[in-house]
C-alpha cells in the first residue's frame, strides 16, 4: 500500500516509516500540516497517518480539509493526548481510527492493514467463509463442517470482526473498540476470556485450529 | 412555583412591607376612631346641656307657660325624634315635648328609644333630666349621628387603607419582579457556568446599583476561573505533549530493542520496561481524564439515554470474565428505567471500573451484583459484592487520586479507578456513596431521572 505519514517528531516518523517499509509498504513522510494537505490532495494514497499536533496546520484541520475536498482515503490519527473528547473530535473531523502514543508498532500496523483492506464490496457480503467455517451475516448463523454452532450475540460480533480481517492480525485494543465499544483499557481479561469461549465453540471440537494467537500482539483467523 | 416565590427575597420584602402598612393602618384607624368618638360625645353633651340651660332659663321669668312654649317650640324644631324634649309637672303629668315617658331619676343617662316610649326608631339616646322648680325637664339627642360619623370615618380609613395597600403591593411587586429577574439572571448564569459553559457572564446594566456591583464582582471571579481552567487545559495539553513525546520515543527504543534482542533474559527485561511504560502512560492518561471530567468536559455531548443499554454491554463483557475467575457476576435492571442525561462511553467506564474493582479485589467465589432500579425520581445504580470490603477508616480516602488501600498496594492498578468513577458520577450530577454490604462493599450511585419534556 502507499501510505502518507504526517508526523513532526523525527524519531517517531523514522520508526514508523522503517516499520511500514519492512512490512512491504511505500511511504511518504511529511512533517508539516500545510505541506501534508498539498501532498495528500495531489497524490492518491491508500492510507494516511496524521499526527494531531503539527506545526502549521494541526492534524484536525488537515483531515477536515481533506474530507471537505472529497478525499475519502482512510485516515488514522496519531496523538499524544488521550483526553475524554479527543477521540470523538478526531472521528468527527473525518478520521477513521485513532491511536494514542506511545503505541506498539504492531498495533499501528494492524490498524493500517485493517483500514487499507476495507474494500467497498466487502460491506455487501452476506456470507463469510474460512475453510469449513461459514458465517451467514443475514441469518446470524454459524456452521462449521456442516455442524450448526450456537453463538451468543457478542460472540457472533467477535467472530464476524475476526473473519472480516481474515489473515490479518487484530489487536486486543481493536477488538475492545470494535466488538465491545470499550475505549479504555480493562484491568481484567475481557478479550482473552471471550476468545477462549469462542475457540471452545468453533475450534476445539474440530481438528484444525482457525483462531491463532499472535503473542503479545493479538489474534488472527485464517485457515 | 408558589414555593419559589415565597423564597424570593424581594417578594418577601414586599410582603413584609405590605403587612407593616396594613398593621399601622389598623392601629391608626382605631386610635383616630376613638379620638373622634370621644370628641363628638363631648360636644353632644355640651349641646344638650346648653339646650337644657336655655329651656330652664325660660322659667326664670317665673312663668311655667313660657317653659311649656319653649319646650314645645324646641320639640317642633326637632323634626321626628332626632332630638327629644319632655316636660312633666310635679305630679308627673306630661306638659309638653315630643316624648311623654320620663324615666325616673335625674342626671345624665344613655337610653334606648323604647324606654322613652318612642316607637318609630331603635336609636339610642343621650339625655339629661333635671328638676326646674318642681317640674322635670328632659333634653336629649339621638346617638345615630355620632354612629354615622364614626361609620363614615371608618369607611374613609378602610378605603384609604385599601388604596395604600394596593399601591404598596403593586409598586413593591413590580420592583420585586425586577429585582427577582436580575437575581434569576445571576442564578441562570451561575448554573450555566456550573454546567461547564465557562464563557457565560452575568449581564450588567448601566445603573451601577448594588446588584450591578455584585454582578461585576462575580463576572470578575468567573473571568479568573475560566482563565485558570483554560490555563490548566493548555498546561495539560502541553505536558501531555512534552511528556508523551519522549515516552513514545522510549517505547519505540524498547520495542526496537525487543526486535533485535536474542537472549531470553534481555527479552524479559525489555518486556518489564514495556509494562512500566504502559503503566506510566495509563496513570498519566487517567489523571488527565479525571481533570478534564472534573472541569466539565463532555457535558455538552450529553444525550437522553437508557442505563439498560450500558448494563447490557457490561453484562456481555464481564459475566464470562467472572466465571473464568471462579466468581459470579449478576447484572440486572428494572424493565422500564427512566432515561437519564448522560454519556454512554463514560457510564460504561464507570460501570466497568466498579465491576472490575469487585472482581479484582475479591477472592474466588466472590459474588458481585451490578443493578439499576428506579426509586422515586432517582435511577439508582449499585454494585454490591461480598468481597473484602473497605474499612471505615479508609472509606473516605478511596476517592482520592492515587490513594491505594494498603493491602492492595502491591497488586495491579493505579489508585485512580474510584477517583474516575466519582468524577464521572459527579459530571452526571449523581451522588456516590460507599456502604457496608455485610460482608463486602456496596457502591451506590444515584442519578436524577431525566425530566420529561412538558
Amino acid at each position: 500500500m502507499k501510505i502518507l505519514v504526517v508526523e513532526d517528531d523525527k524519531r517517531t516518523a523514522d520508526y514508523v516509516r522503517r516499520g511500514l517499509i519492512e512490512a512491504g509498504h511505500v511511504v511518504d513522510l511529511i512533517a508539516n500540516g500545510h505541506e501534508a494537505l498539498v501532498h495528500a490532495t495531489q497524490q492518491s494514497f491508500d492510507v494516511v497517518i496524521v499526527d494531531r499536533m503539527l506545526p502549521g496546520l494541526d492534524g484536525l484541520a488537515v483531515v477536515k480539509s481533506l474530507r471537505a475536498a472529497q478525499i475519502a482515503t482512510p485516515i488514522i490519527f496519531l496523538t499524544a493526548v488521550n483526553g475524554v473528547d479527543d477521540r470523538v473530535e478526531g472521528l468527527e473531523s473525518g478520521g477513521d481510527d485513532y491511536l494514542v502514543k506511545p503505541f506498539a508498532f504492531s498495533e499501528l500496523l494492524a490498524r493500517v492493514n485493517a483500514l487499507g483492506r476495507r474494500l467497498p464490496q466487502q460491506s455487501q457480503t452476506t456470507v463469510l467463509q474460512i475453510a469449513d467455517l461459514e458465517v451467514d451475516l443475514v441469518r446470524r448463523s454459524c456452521r462449521r463442517a456442516g455442524v450448526v454452532i450456537d453463538l451468543l450475540p457478542r460472540e457472533f460480533g467477535l467472530l464476524e470482526y475476526l473473519m472480516r480481517n481474515e489473515g490479518r492480525v487484530v489487536t486486543r485494543t481493536m477488538l475492545l473498540e470494535r466488538v465491545w465499544d470499550f475505549h479504555f483499557d480493562p484491568q481484567t481479561s475481557v478479550v482473552e476470556t471471550h476468545i477462549s469461549r469462542l475457540r471452545a465453540k468453533i475450534d476445539k471440537p474440530f481438528d484444525r485450529q482457525l483462531i491463532h494467537t499472535m503473542r503479545s500482539i493479538g489474534y488472527s483467523i485464517h485457515a | 412555583m408558589r414555593d419559589s416565590l415565597l423564597r424570593s427575597t424581594p417578594f418577601r420584602v414586599t410582603l413584609i412591607l405590605a403587612t407593616a402598612v396594613l398593621v399601622s393602618l389598623i392601629v391608626a384607624g382605631f386610635v383616630a376612631l376613638q379620638l373622634i368618638d370621644g370628641e363628638l360625645a363631648e360636644r353632644m353633651d355640651r349641646s344638650i346641656a346648653d339646650s337644657f340651660k336655655i329651656i330652664a332659663q325660660a322659667y326664670g321669668t317665673g312663668d311655667r307657660a313660657d317653659m311649656i312654649d319653649s319646650v314645645t317650640s324646641h320639640a317642633e324644631a326637632a323634626a321626628g325624634h332626632e332630638r327629644v324634649f319632655a316636660l312633666a309637672g310635679p305630679d308627673g303629668a306630661s306638659l309638653a315635648g315630643n316624648v311623654t315617658t320620663l324615666p325616673a331619676g335625674d342626671g345624665w343617662m344613655t337610653l334606648d328609644a323604647a324606654s322613652l316610649g318612642i316607637a318609630d326608631t331603635t336609636a339610642r339616646y343621650r339625655l339629661i333630666i333635671g328638676t326646674v322648680a318642681g317640674n322635670r325637664l328632659l333634653v336629649g339627642q339621638s346617638l345615630t349621628e355620632i354612629g354615622e360619623i364614626a361609620g363614615l370615618t371608618l369607611g374613609s380609613i378602610v378605603w384609604a387603607g385599601v388604596v395604600i395597600l394596593g399601591l404598596v403591593t403593586a409598586v413593591g411587586g413590580v420592583l420585586a419582579l425586577r429585582a427577582q429577574r436580575r437575581i434569576n439572571e445571576i442564578g441562570a448564569t451561575m448554573a450555566r457556568v456550573g454546567h461547564g459553559d465557562l464563557a457565560a457572564r452575568i449581564p450588567v446594566s448601566a445603573r451601577g446599583d448594588d446588584i450591578d456591583i455584585l454582578s461585576g464582582q462575580m463576572n470578575a471571579a468567573l473571568d479568573r476561573v475560566s482563565g485558570l481552567v483554560e490555563g490548566m487545559r493548555q498546561v495539560s495539553v502541553n505536558i501531555a505533549h512534552d511528556l508523551k513525546t519522549p515516552l513514545n520515543r522510549l517505547a519505540i527504543s524498547v520495542e526496537a530493542a525487543s526486535v533485535e534482542a536474542r537472549s531470553e533474559p534481555l527479552l524479559g527485561f525489555l518486556g518489564q520496561a514495556t509494562t512500566e511504560i504502559q503503566q506510566i502512560n495509563a496513570t498519566f492518561d487517567a489523571l488527565l481524564r479525571i481533570a478534564q471530567i472534573e472541569a466539565g468536559a463532555r457535558r455538552e455531548r450529553f444525550v437522553a439515554m437508557d442505563l439498560a443499554g450500558v448494563l447490557q454491554r457490561i453484562k456481555d463483557a464481564y459475566v464470562d470474565v467472572a466465571v473464568e475467575r471462579q466468581q459470579v457476576l449478576d447484572v440486572r435492571w428494572d424493565a422500564d428505567l427512566p432515561k437519564i442525561d448522560g454519556d454512554a462511553e463514560l457510564l460504561i467506564q464507570l460501570c466497568a471500573n466498579l465491576v472490575e474493582n469487585a472482581l479484582r479485589h475479591g477472592p474466588a467465589g466472590t459474588h458481585a451484583v451490578l443493578s439499576a432500579q428506579s426509586v422515586g425520581g432517582v435511577v439508582q445504580l449499585q454494585c454490591a459484592d461480598n468481597g473484602p470490603g473497605i474499612a471505615d477508616a479508609e472509606r473516605s480516602r478511596v476517592f482520592e487520586r492515587l490513594y491505594r488501600i494498603e493491602k492492595s498496594r502491591n497488586s495491579a492498578g493505579n489508585g485512580l479507578g474510584l477517583s474516575l468513577v466519582k468524577a464521572i458520577a459527579e459530571l452526571h450530577g449523581a451522588t456516590i456513596a460507599l456502604e457496608h454490604n455485610d460482608p463486602g462493599l456496596r457502591v451506590v450511585v444515584r442519578f436524577a431521572a431525566r425530566r420529561r419534556p412538558s
